[in-house]
């Protein structure tokens, strides 16, 4: 039901989009009125929009999710286009991860401190810088200048494809992960129990890395689980500065051509995935908070 | 919904074991292994950036000019300078104008060792004159007798009436009206008349992403395209034509073709399309590697019919001699175009560069009193221009010369994209327009049918058409030498500046930049002659 609600909601309002859809996907192309007329009967266009939603869900019933106005599969477009957005949206994730968390740890530990604030005036400064600005002067210093990452595209594959692009949507996610977990941790180390286990005599290193760290993590956690859906997403900005032909790209252009199939197709797709995430938010919890853990068990 | 959970599932394990095995999901899910990664590149091969490539199938394709012109050895080709010289055809001759026969050169082949015969051509433009095929370059056959029956939900015929086979390598066009520029018709640009083999009717769909031709090149293997991946081309080594100097020809495909330059600048690409704004920065960057090559093309600005203001012809001159083209070039495009000084781009042969005269010169004094002679311009003026092209600043420009030196109050306005300026343009909501053509073949005729008949697909611009010129441009087109023809088409330019229906602007050149391998890049119409390029 939620499926169906979904797809016929998105349906309509790429329906809705003002212009025709055969004039937006042909673009600049000087094209007479006959040939326009003959595409919308080949895309069966001037059916009810009823008809068109019916033949398209009763479609993907049988497993075809259509085909774009190029006449190609959209599954096949979807198929290869995932797998570059997942790989750039996990490498950016980890990056945010164990950068943010360890600037947070960094922070918390030296609280008031200049390190402190050095690294707060980095983060939220670096992340103010338009993405694409800092996507030009990133390809041009690594890429141009020093040559270690290629400039743009996938023929290299991961990792090094995908090293630069996905540091420059980390750095977007940095502030908020490290105070984060900077805000938990202070209030972890000023605990009462942190107290106690200095007075046995536990060694500092085994009393951050064990206690404080893992109950300091799970705020930031669960704004990372949901920062995973929306980079699964993936990114039109990014993906067009460094040429990675992902799923954000195949959306814009699907919308700007006003191409039903692909946007409901990849939208349902999303959708899923953030869904899963959620998932993953409640798993990650129990996983870092025993009581979570217990409470559930005994329900 | 299967193939997506799957993704996502797998997405969301990848995630949780993420930390202790990143490679490995990166590797089994991220890799998507670009088609051309796997071919080796010899030292002869070059890579060149473009954009996003829609179809592959020649008459069905919109932006793969540039991959089909190795692929695919034309007719007729016409060079840099003009110079038009028989391809794939030994001899096209007419006597009347009207029907045309062609003598394909014996013992050429298809990269799939078919014989090209006068059947790849009759059954590959039938198949796209048939309207309900919908290919893109339908239009292309339209001056073929017999094309207007093919047209429309349930044509009358399915063959093209005007096409007879001779014998084997002898073939006949007849044409709905006499035109000498004919043969022009059957250069490298118009893609629709290139011929297909019989294995490519076998599975059309398949054909589209692994097109066979009778070029230079052939395709290594069929292209992703829904990875985008490159379309790898390999010399054909049984090519009967010339043989190109390189070994292979590696097309990247750029989501946003800016980036292309960046890659240029690094060294990965060898040659790479420059948008007009970036000329300065081209220039320095590239030095003699920037190469402006002469396009077929040409801006103008249009006038709304509906609006009476503009009924006095005194009142489009004088916004025409109000512009200092050469100023708007060197501020906004470093001087890369080409101030306009007739109705069509110098490039084509026997152009009548400067027919325009003063009025398409910058004089703002004269401008001024024209206009206070035709009794002024109240009210605002709108140039309605396509946003998100990266023409803001030129339109802002033009804008601000009308301003400044009329002083009156025009104003640039964007449209949000093509389809929202097509809508704005359909509803009259404009003073003046953006105006563009370009030309698919070296021949003065196509801008002037495009943009000055009624149903040329350019007169949305112009909104232009006169049965002085109409008769005036089939003359010209019927006259027996092409010299003849080059002085009709001057009476054509005369009798159309005559009612100044437009503000002809620019002509365009195409920036390119090479890498420093390259020797030499023969071109065509503003495009590299990718399978002449010659390296250090």
């Amino acid at each position: 039901m939620v499926f169906l609600g979904v797809t016929v909601i998105i349906y309509l309002a790429v329906f809705a989009l003002p212009g025709d859809p055969i004039r937006a996907f042909l673009g600049p192309k000087q094209v007479p009125e006959s040939t326009i007329d003959a595409l919308r009967v080949k895309y069966h266009l001037n059916d009810p929009i009823w008809v068109q939603y019916w033949d398209y869900i009763s479609g993907i019933f049988r497993g075809d999710f259509g085909t774009n106005f190029a006449g190609r599969p959209v599954a096949d477009q979807m198929s290869a286009r995932w797998p570059v957005t997942i790989a750039l949206g996990l490498t950016a994730w980890v990056m945010e991860i164990v950068a943010g968390v360890a600037i947070g740890i960094v922070s918390a530990l030296r609280k008031g401190k200049w390190l402190d604030y050095s690294l707060l005036a980095f983060t939220v400064l670096a992340s103010c810088i338009p993405v694409f600005v800092m996507g030009l002067v990133a390809q041009l210093i690594f890429g141009v200048k020093l040559g270690w990452l290629p400039v743009a595209g996938v023929a290299e594959g991961w990792p090094r494809s995908y090293l630069l692009p996905a540091a420059i949507i980390a750095v977007f996610g940095l502030p908020a992960v490290s105070r984060l977990v900077r805000g938990a941790m202070v209030e972890s180390l000023e605990a009462e129990s942190v107290t106690m286990l200095r007075a046995h005599g536990m060694s500092e290193g085994r009393i951050i890395g064990v206690h404080v760290l893992r109950n300091s993590l799970i705020p930031a956690s669960t704004y990372l689980a949901t920062d995973l859906g929306y980079l699964l997403g993936g990114s039109v900005i990014i993906e067009g500065i460094f040429n990675l032909p992902g799923v954000g790209n195949l959306m814009f252009e699907a919308i700007k051509a006003h191409e039903g199939t692909t946007v409901v197709g990849v939208a349902t797709a999303l959708i899923v995935v953030f869904l899963l995430t959620s998932l993953l938010i409640e798993l990650l919890h129990a996983l870092l908070d025993p009581r979570i853990r217990r409470s559930r068990s005994h329900v | 919904m299967k193939t997506n959970r799957t993704t996502a599932v797998m997405s969301a394990s990848c995630a949780l074991a993420l930390t202790l095995a990143l490679a490995a999901c990166g590797g089994g899910g991220g890799d998507p292994a670009p088609t051309g990664s796997g071919t080796p590149s010899a030292d002869s091969a070059i890579t060149v950036g473009i954009a996003t490539v829609d179809h592959l199938t020649p008459g069905n394709q919109e932006t793969a000019y540039d991959v089909l012109l190795p692929l695919f050895a034309p007719l007729v080709s016409i060079d840099e300078t003009g110079q038009v010289s028989y391809v794939q055809a030994e001899s096209i001759d007419s006597s009347d104008g009207i029907t045309w026969t062609v003598k394909l050169r014996d013992g050429w082949t298809f990269h799939n060792g078919e014989k090209v015969t006068a059947d790849s051509y009759i059954n590959a433009w039938n198949h796209a004159a048939y309207g309900p095929n919908a290919w893109i370059n339908n239009f292309e056959l339209a001056p073929i007798a017999g094309y207007a029956e093919m047209q429309g939900e349930a044509p009358a015929a399915e063959a093209l009436s005007g096409l007879s086979k001779v014998d084997d390598t002898t073939f006949t066009v007849e044409l709905s009206v006499a035109d000498r520029q004919f043969p022009l018709q059957l250069s490298d640009a118009q893609t629709a008349f290139y011929p297909m083999p019989a294995a490519a009717f076998e599975d059309l769909d398949a054909y589209d992403v692994n097109p066979i031709g009778n070029g230079p090149f052939q395709m290594t293997e069929p292209w992703d395209v829904a990875g985008q991946g490159d379309i790898v081309l390999a010399a054909y080594p049984d090519y009967a034509g010339d043989k190109p100097a390189i070994s292979q020809i590696n097309y990247k495909i750029y989501i946003d073709i800016a980036t292309a330059y960046t890659d240029a600048l690094a060294g990965t690409l060898d040659v790479a399309n420059v948008a007009g704004s970036k000329t300065a920065v081209a220039r320095e960057d590239f030095g003699d590697r920037f190469m402006p090559l002469d396009a077929p093309s040409v801006d103008w600005l249009g006038f709304n019919p509906d609006d009476p203001r503009f009924d006095d012809i005194r009142v489009r001159q004088a916004l025409s001699m109000a512009i200092d083209r050469e100023a708007v070039n060197d501020a906004i495009f470093s001087g890369s175009q080409v101030p306009a000084t007739s109705l069509t781009s110098p490039n084509m042969p026997g152009n009548p560069d400067g027919i325009c005269g003063e009025y398409c010169e910058f004089h703002p004094d004269q401008a001024k009193e024209l206009l206070a002679q035709a009794g002024g311009l109240e009210g605002s003026v709108e140039v309605l221009f396509v946003g998100g092209w990266g023409q803001e600043d030129m339109f802002e420009a033009l804008a601000t010369q009308l301003s400044q030196n009329l002083g009156i109050e025009a104003v640039a306005t964007p449209s949000t994209d093509f389809a929202d300026f097509q809508a704005r343009r359909d509803a009259g909501q404009y003073s003046l327009l953006r105006g563009h053509w370009g030309a698919l073949y070296a021949s003065q005729q196509n801008t002037l049918r495009a943009a000055f008949t009624a149903d040329g697909l350019g007169n949305n611009a112009t909104f232009y058409s006169n049965p002085e010129v109409d008769a005036l441009i089939n003359e010209a087109d019927s006259a027996p030498t092409l010299e003849a023809a080059y002085e009709g088409y001057v009476k054509v330019q005369e009798r159309i500046l005559a009612d100044f229906p437009t503000i002809p602007t620019f002509a365009n050149r195409f920036l390119w930049v090479t890498s420093e391998r390259i020797d030499t890049m023969p071109s065509t119409q503003g495009s590299p002659f990718y399978a002449r390029i010659t390296l250090k």
